[in-house]
């Protein structure tokens, strides 16, 4: 569903920095695929070219066959509210909000029907579990309840493409778990293909598939098996082959 | 990197950040420096009129110091709160309060005293301009000529040093040191939506209506009476208004998910209420500004109208003369001047007979002068059958004796009386009287006793020359005593020129209000941008069209512009109302211009304003 063909990606100016270099990645659907890194390799670039936020110098991105950096400016806003979800490392939610309000935000900006909106904020809210904290504000939650909105907000309108960019470089070890299992649950009852760029092994090792990127190229990519814990592994290996930094390998990065 | 260094780097190379605040101050300079130059004009300092007209330039000027320095507090106080992040990131790397009061100081410092300097060199190369103006404005005799104001750049330099020390001074100090922990936070907490309260919603409304109903109904002089309550009883129902009212309508619109969840309603709605105790304060602040100017220019010009109209109105004719001693030569003087500017000019002329009735001395006409001195200035004649007699009062005048005469009656010698009629009562301006008069036909006219009192009156009516009028005016005025001789042009120009100084200062006084109202309303909006940045950042990227996020920013600039701007004119037109009521006089047209006026500029400065708005957060995307 996701065809990354030939994508480069170079940043004009005073020293013309070459970011990405002839990218090819499919991803299809119901997949969920994790990017991973070292430090300026490009995962981020990758993530903004696939979002529509940035364009790429040459090649391009189809999503479900349509190559959305070709569409008209207002056009390509609705293409992502539609299509594309997004979660952030900093959340993003709006602190003026209520958790309820920033979760039906892109439904609004639709126009859908207030009843229609309730209706699945509810239900969404009760898969992932934060049905208490709807009329807090978000500065009266903690960073997991806040991501898990995120999500929430991202799922509402049931996209074909939701993209992490460190979901969990904000949070400690017990709500990123419970963010990645909640994202993986989400994967697999929902079908929702997921992209999810991470410097987090264990975060990683929730994903069927993971991609490493060096120096703006492909470098490899595993596979994982039944086993969470042997991919786990085999993410630290490739990742001390690859040569990062030390803290590129920690578990957990804040 | 010296301490000093590192105050002055991060004002000279962070020139955005301190862009608007530096230009409110640079402005407050350039107003100040204008008006200095203007009132120590060498022109202005010569006779003894121009003296007290200097008086009230120096008085005018100390009125804008002391609101200049409100003004720059409040814009530093603003800036320095939208800098709060940075001061506690500044703290985190060991800064100490002290030296962040230094810092702010010293930057102050700096941005106060470029300020100075480009206030006063901009306010320069616009001085010829300013004078230009002034000049018509004021209807100077004599051309104020471009100088190199010394002493304007002297004051304005020394006194803005002075304020702008003070306030560095002030405001390094009221940086109190608050918890760290806040500072970092800055805005991210909520400030907490101020509680609607129905009582003080209720009250706010009772307030208002109290206040227009009462000034609306006073007449005359009773305006005086209740304009205090008035002003008091306004100004709180209008701070009620800001922080009852709005906030339990836009609670009301967030709580109707069918407005607030619908399309961007959602994103306006919650700032709104976000921001609306900050809202609330400056906007009674605006509301309050701006009607103190609407009102302040509203009443000046309004009086200027109506002392023009009513000189305009009492002299119907070109020039009247009254003879008390030299008629002949007055009178020969005034036809040879008529000649030598080329004016033909009908002239009439008639006794003015005082009669003493009921101990009061009051002017009876008969019929054939009125005629004639009716057909002087187009008016229609009159036939006054013997035997009768009727009241004529003066056309556009509120104050004469039609009462009093009515009540009356006129003896003839021959024993007959002439009683007058209510309903007979004739409207004109044909005789000078401004006090009401009876008219008797001739015949009856022959029947009166002695006068106790005649005059010898005089009227022109220009039929051709016109464009020479005011010149012959001018020269006879110069000659003739003032109570004996009138030119309406002249003496419409002498009314303009003594009224003219008190409608500039008021209207310069009335601008800087109306300007700086604007500029609260502009800093209110630059404090939330870079909030705003960070939030149509996020949206956008959910996917918000351009359009959508015009759409936003329009309605919530809009809103800061408009509803203070609304009151605000609402209030003036009120405050003008009950001023004409005040002075008799229809105030409508005057009112409605001025009013519009300034609707119109506050329409040119949202735009502005908007534009740049607009593409500040675009940028930032």
């Amino acid at each position: 569903m996701l065809n990354v063909k030939q994508v480069s990606k170079i940043y004009e100016g005073k020293m013309a920095y070459r970011a990405l270099t002839d990218i090819d990645l499919k991803i299809e659907t119901g997949e969920f695929v994790g990017i991973m890194g070292p430090s300026g390799s490009g995962k981020t670039t990758l993530l903004n070219l696939i979002a529509t936020i940035d364009e790429p110098t040459t090649g391009e991105v189809l999503i479900n066959g349509q190559n959305p950096h070709k569409l008209k400016k207002d056009d390509l806003a609705k293409f992502r509210r539609r299509e594309l979800g997004f979660v952030f490392q900093e959340f993003n939610l709006l602190h003026t909000l209520t958790v309820e309000e920033n979760m039906v935000l892109p439904l609004t900006l639709d126009g859908a029907k207030v009843k229609d909106m309730k209706e699945k904020a509810h239900s969404i809210a009760e898969k992932i579990g934060i049905k208490e904290i709807m009329n807090k504000r978000t500065y009266e939650i903690s960073g997991g309840q806040a991501q898990r909105a995120a999500v929430a907000r991202a799922m509402i309108h049931q996209p074909t493409l939701l993209l992490a960019d460190e979901p969990t470089g904000n949070l400690d070890s017990k709500a990123s778990k419970d963010v990645m299992t909640m994202l993986e649950n989400i994967n697999k009852t929902e079908k929702t293909t997921m992209m999810l760029v991470t410097h987090d092994a264990q975060a990683a090792s929730y994903c069927n598939r993971v991609v490493f990127i060096r120096d703006g190229k492909l470098y490899s990519e595993i596979h994982r098996g039944d086993n969470r814990q042997a991919f786990f592994q085999k993410i630290i290996d490739t990742l001390s082959l690859m040569g990062g930094d030390a803290h590129d390998l920690s578990p957990i990065r804040v | 990197m010296t301490f000093r260094q590192f105050a002055f780097n991060n004002v000279t190379r962070n020139k955005r950040l301190y862009a608007a605040y530096f230009l409110s101050s640079m402005f407050t300079v350039m107003v100040f420096f204008a008006f200095s130059i203007f009132a120590f004009h060498p022109a202005l300092s010569g006779d003894e009129m121009n003296m007290s007209v200097a008086q009230g330039m120096y008085i005018s000027a100390g009125i804008i110091y002391v609101f200049s320095f409100f003004f720059v507090l409040y814009s530093m106080s603003s800036f320095l709160q939208s800098r709060k992040k940075e001061f506690g990131l500044l703290m985190i790397q060991g800064m100490s309060m002290k030296q962040i009061r230094t810092m702010v100081f010293l930057e102050n410092m700096v941005i106060g005293f470029f300020a100075t300097i480009f206030g006063i060199g901009i306010g320069l190369v616009f001085a010829k301009g300013i004078l230009m103006l002034a000049e018509n404005v004021l209807v100077l005799s004599g051309e104020l000529n471009f100088y190199f104001p010394i002493l304007a750049i002297l004051l304005t330099f020394v006194s803005f040093m002075i304020l702008f020390f003070f306030i560095s001074l002030f405001v390094s100090y009221v940086l109190r040191s608050k918890k760290l922990i806040e500072l970092i936070k800055g805005n991210k907490k909520s400030k907490g939506e101020p509680k609607a309260n129905l009582f003080l919603t209720l009250i706010a409304v009772v307030l208002l209506v109290a206040g227009y109903v009462v000034a609306l109904m006073a007449k005359g002089m009773e305006v005086l009476a209740v304009m205090l309550p008035v002003i008091i009883v306004v100004s709180i129902g209008t701070y009620l208004l800001f922080t009852q009212l709005s906030v339990y309508v836009i609670r009301k619109l967030k709580n109707n998910e069918n407005v607030f969840w619908f399309k961007t309603n959602m994103i306006l709605f919650s700032d709104l209420s976000f921001r609306m105790k900050d809202n609330a304060r400056t906007f009674f602040l605006v509301a309050m500004v701006s009607t103190v100017a609407f009102s302040a220019i509203g009443t000046l010009y309004g009086f200027q109208t109506y002392l023009t109209a009513g000189t305009k109105i009492t002299n119907p004719n070109s020039f009247t003369y009254y003879a008390y001693d030299n008629e002949e030569q007055d009178v020969a003087l005034i036809n040879e001047v008529l000649k030598e500017e080329n004016i033909k000019a009908n002239q009439e002329q008639m006794m003015f007979n005082y009669y003493e009735i009921e101990g009061a001395w009051v002017v009876i006409a008969k019929e054939s002068d009125f005629n004639r001195f009716a057909a002087l200035i187009g008016e229609e004649g009159v036939s006054i059958p013997e035997g009768k007699t009727v009241v004529v009062e003066f056309d556009g005048v509120p104050f004469n004796q039609t009462e009093e005469l009515l009540k009356d009656s006129i003896q003839l010698n021959s024993g007959k009386t002439l009683v007058p009629k209510k309903d007979e009562v004739i409207y004109s301006r044909a005789l000078p009287a401004t006090a009401s008069y009876y008219l008797v036909s001739d015949k009856d006219y022959q029947q009166l006793p002695a006068p106790v009192d005649e005059t010898s009156y005089y009227a022109w009516q220009a039929t051709s020359g016109e464009q020479n009028v005011f010149a012959a005016g001018e020269k006879l005025s110069k000659e003739l005593p003032r109570h004996e001789f009138t030119s309406v042009d002249y003496r419409l120009y002498e009314t303009n020129q003594m009224y003219a100084p008190i409608l500039f200062v008021g209207l310069f006084i009335g601008i800087v209000f109306f300007v700086s109202a604007g500029s609260f309303l502009y800093f209110r909006l630059y404090m939330d941008v870079e909030e705003d940045k960070q939030k149509f950042k996020s949206i956008s990227k959910m996917g918000l069209s351009e359009n959508e996020m015009k759409k936003v920013l329009s309605r919530q600039t809009a809103i800061l512009f408009f509803a203070p701007i609304l009151v605000a004119l609402i209030h003036g037109a009120v405050a003008l109302t009950a001023l004409s009521h005040m002075f008799e006089y229809n105030l409508v047209k005057e009112s409605v211009i001025v009013l519009s006026v300034f609707f119109v500029i506050q329409i040119f400065y949202y735009f502005i304003v908007r534009f740049y708005y607009y593409r500040q957060i675009k940028g930032a995307l």
